[in-house]
């Protein structure tokens, strides 16, 4: 079994190479070892690392799960096939909005390059301003944003083309 | 003697017309003095934990949940039902409306806080100001809007520079720069007059002097409403983001006492001058130079109160209560000492990634550190959703130190253990704060937050904690874990656990 999670819009694929004497993941490849398997579920919880101890916090979403390590939270999204096919079409590749406001400031065109963070379009919600970037380096391939026009929460508002590999 | 013999309670039951962690924390005091709490609630917060910790519950209705917090004529006419003798406001809501606290008293309830014509007064923002510089508290030296413009030029020059020149009807920066000598002044002048009349149909421009780098000291103060007022000390809340608190602190870091001492006085002497009863905080800005000029008062319990109590080991809601029900101040202000240095933190939905845009979700798992030297100030439950009904502040977290480094140390140890998970927050944040370099060195103003972006930006996770991560969430998916434990396929597929 292969499982793929999402973190920060990249996707990490983890597999088991080894169940006895003891438990052996890859994670993108590089091998580590797992003993003293942590209780499932919410709740803090521990377990040893390449010979290590690691103390974490997790709580199951309802698609992946959140992690607090070392005082940061992190949240992974479980990206299944079905997703990732759905992905290849959206995804990643779409600048969706957070909520439902109007369109200030369109700052790219179709066919920019685009670098990861580099802002898209500007947009208003709730009286607040708020800057919509690029989840990564690519090209503009739609805009659907018009400057003064309102979108409800979840709309398309600029899609980027699709990668040239998976 | 106006003074409640000891062993009689103030109030026999108070109302709390708030909710969140501030009613809670209303709620507990109340417990302590052996007073009936009563809470308020719109439907949809019925299961809220202030709902749950009062000894009564009332629900008010209205078309949104805040909509009912507001609506003084139904919490009025609930605290009479329930046979309550005081409201208490909290902060926020109803807590400055001074039409709600005349109508609390001609209901004939206490209203806990001051009296309404001092709420009317601190709360119009010419009027106070011209109080306070009628009573010797000083104000940003300022030219009056005026369309005379050799006038206006003569003035301002007076006052020195920099400059803030503003069109007088302005807002939303139109009109607005910053002008550092008397060669730019006219033009500078001339031009926001000609902006301000474009954009306003208003040609008067008004200046103020510009205070660089400012720091935001406050003073806490109570008056017993006869003209007797005590400070209990500064608070400084300089770091902040969209004009909002973030992180406060008691006392001000590298305030020289001459100082100090000046603005705690200056802060009595407005309590006192308004004849001040309950407990106030008077903002000031404080420039780099040493000056430090009124902003405003606020006429009400603080977000930031704990930290307060903290240095000094009073309850400042107990105070509140007892000189409502017509007590003197329970201390002189020679009594009043501070211990040490406490620190406040502000947990907030949102995501400071993003421009500190506020986050909505729900709460799946909530494990706050706990020590004698600690608050969690909250109404949270697992489960619970955070929605855009209310404000963005979940919780504070507050620390207590010997000294400032201490209390820093211990604030960010408890936002590091604190584990609030199912909502993107500001904790690892307001960590990266506590931790900056220019925090530790008390270089504090009021666009820290702006100035240090880049460094308080998360740095990318290495590659180790990268893959701990990517474990630690495999580990808990029941597919997952089955594989490993080698469940049999049937009982494995049942099992395609996704919670």
């Amino acid at each position: 079994m292969v499982l793929k999670l999402d973190l920060d819009g990249t996707v990490h694929t983890i597999t088991i190479l080894a169940r006895r004497p003891h438990l052996v993941l890859s994670v993108d490849g590089r091998r580590h070892v797992v003993e003293g398997l942590d209780e499932v579920g919410d709740g803090s919880r521990a377990l040893t690392l390449d010979g290590g101890p690691v103390a974490f916090a997790r709580a199951g979403s309802a698609d992946g799960a959140i992690i607090r390590l070392d005082g940061r939270s992190f949240a992974l999204r479980r990206v299944d096939a079905a997703a990732e096919a759905s992905a290849a079409g959206g995804g990643a590749n779409v600048v969706r909005a957070p909520m439902p406001g109007t369109v200030v400031v369109v700052h790219k065109r179709v066919g920019d390059s685009v670098q990861r963070g580099e802002t898209i379009v500007t947009i208003e919600s709730m009286k607040l301003q708020m800057k919509l970037d690029a989840p990564r380096d690519g090209e503009i391939a739609e805009i659907a944003a018009r400057e003064g026009e309102g979108f409800d929460k979840d709309a398309v508002l600029a899609r980027l083309a699709a990668p040239a590999e998976g | 003697m106006m003074t409640a013999p000891d062993d009689t309670q103030p109030f026999r039951k108070v109302l709390i017309a708030n909710r969140g962690e501030i009613a809670c924390r209303i709620i507990r005091t109340l417990r302590e003095m052996g007073i009936a709490s009563v809470a308020i609630h719109h439907p949809v917060e019925a299961r809220a934990r202030h709902v749950r910790e009062a000894d009564e519950t009332v629900e008010i209705s209205g078309e949104t949940p805040v909509a009912a917090h507001l609506d003084s004529g139904q919490i009025i006419a609930a605290a009479r039902a329930v046979g309550a003798d005081a409201i208490h406001p909290g902060y926020g809501f109803l807590s400055e409306n001074a039409r709600f606290a005349c109508a609390v008293s001609e209901a004939g309830l206490t209203f806990i806080g001051p009296d309404a014509d001092t709420i009317a007064l601190m709360g119009d923002k010419i009027s106070a100001r011209q109080f306070a510089a009628d009573h010797g508290v000083p104000v940003a030296p300022s030219v009056m809007p005026t369309e005379d413009l050799a006038e206006f030029t003569r003035q301002a020059t007076e006052i020195g520079f920099p400059l803030l020149i503003k069109a007088a009807a302005g807002g939303g920066g139109k009109g607005m720069s910053i002008v550092r000598s008397a060669e730019e002044l006219e033009g500078a002048a001339r031009l926001a007059a000609s902006e301000a009349q474009r954009y306003f149909g208003d040609g008067r421009v008004y200046a103020e002097l510009f205070v660089e780098r400012p720091r935001h000291i406050e003073v806490q103060v109570f008056g017993d409403g006869k003209g007797s007022a005590i400070h209990l000390f500064e608070r400084e809340c300089s770091v902040q983001r969209r004009f909002q608190k973030i992180i406060e602190e008691a006392p001000a870091a590298n305030l020289p006492a001459a100082l100090r001492d000046e603005i705690c006085a200056s802060a009595v002497r407005l309590a006192a001058a308004s004849n001040y009863r309950n407990a106030g905080t008077v903002e000031y800005i404080l420039g780099a130079d040493g000056r430090f000029f009124f902003l405003e008062m606020n006429t009400r319990l603080q977000v930031e109160h704990p930290v307060t109590e903290m240095i000094i080991g009073l309850d400042l809601v107990r105070m509140q209560i007892e000189i409502a029900a017509g007590s003197d101040l329970p201390i002189t202000q020679d009594a009043v000492a501070a211990n040490g240095h406490a620190i406040e933190c502000r947990i907030c939905a949102e995501d400071p990634e993003r421009d500190f845009l506020p986050e909505t979700g729900t709460i799946l798992h909530l494990d706050a550190p706990q020590a004698a030297y600690l608050r969690f100030e909250n109404a949270l439950d697992r489960g619970q959703r955070v929605t855009a009904d209310f404000d963005p502040m979940l919780a504070k977290l507050v620390a207590h130190g010997p000294d400032r480094a201490v209390a820093t140390e211990r604030a960010i140890a408890a936002l590091h253990e604190l584990a609030l998970l199912g909502i993107k927050t500001n904790i690892d944040y307001l960590a990266r704060v506590l931790g900056h370099p220019a925090f530790a060195a008390g270089e504090l103003h009021t666009g820290f937050v702006v100035q240090h972006k880049a460094e308080l930006t998360a740095g990318e996770p290495d590659e180790a904690t990268r893959d701990t991560v990517l474990i630690a969430a495999a580990l808990g998916l029941r597919d997952f874990r089955d594989l490993i434990l080698g469940v049999p396929e049937p009982h494995a597929s049942i099992g395609h656990w996704r919670n």
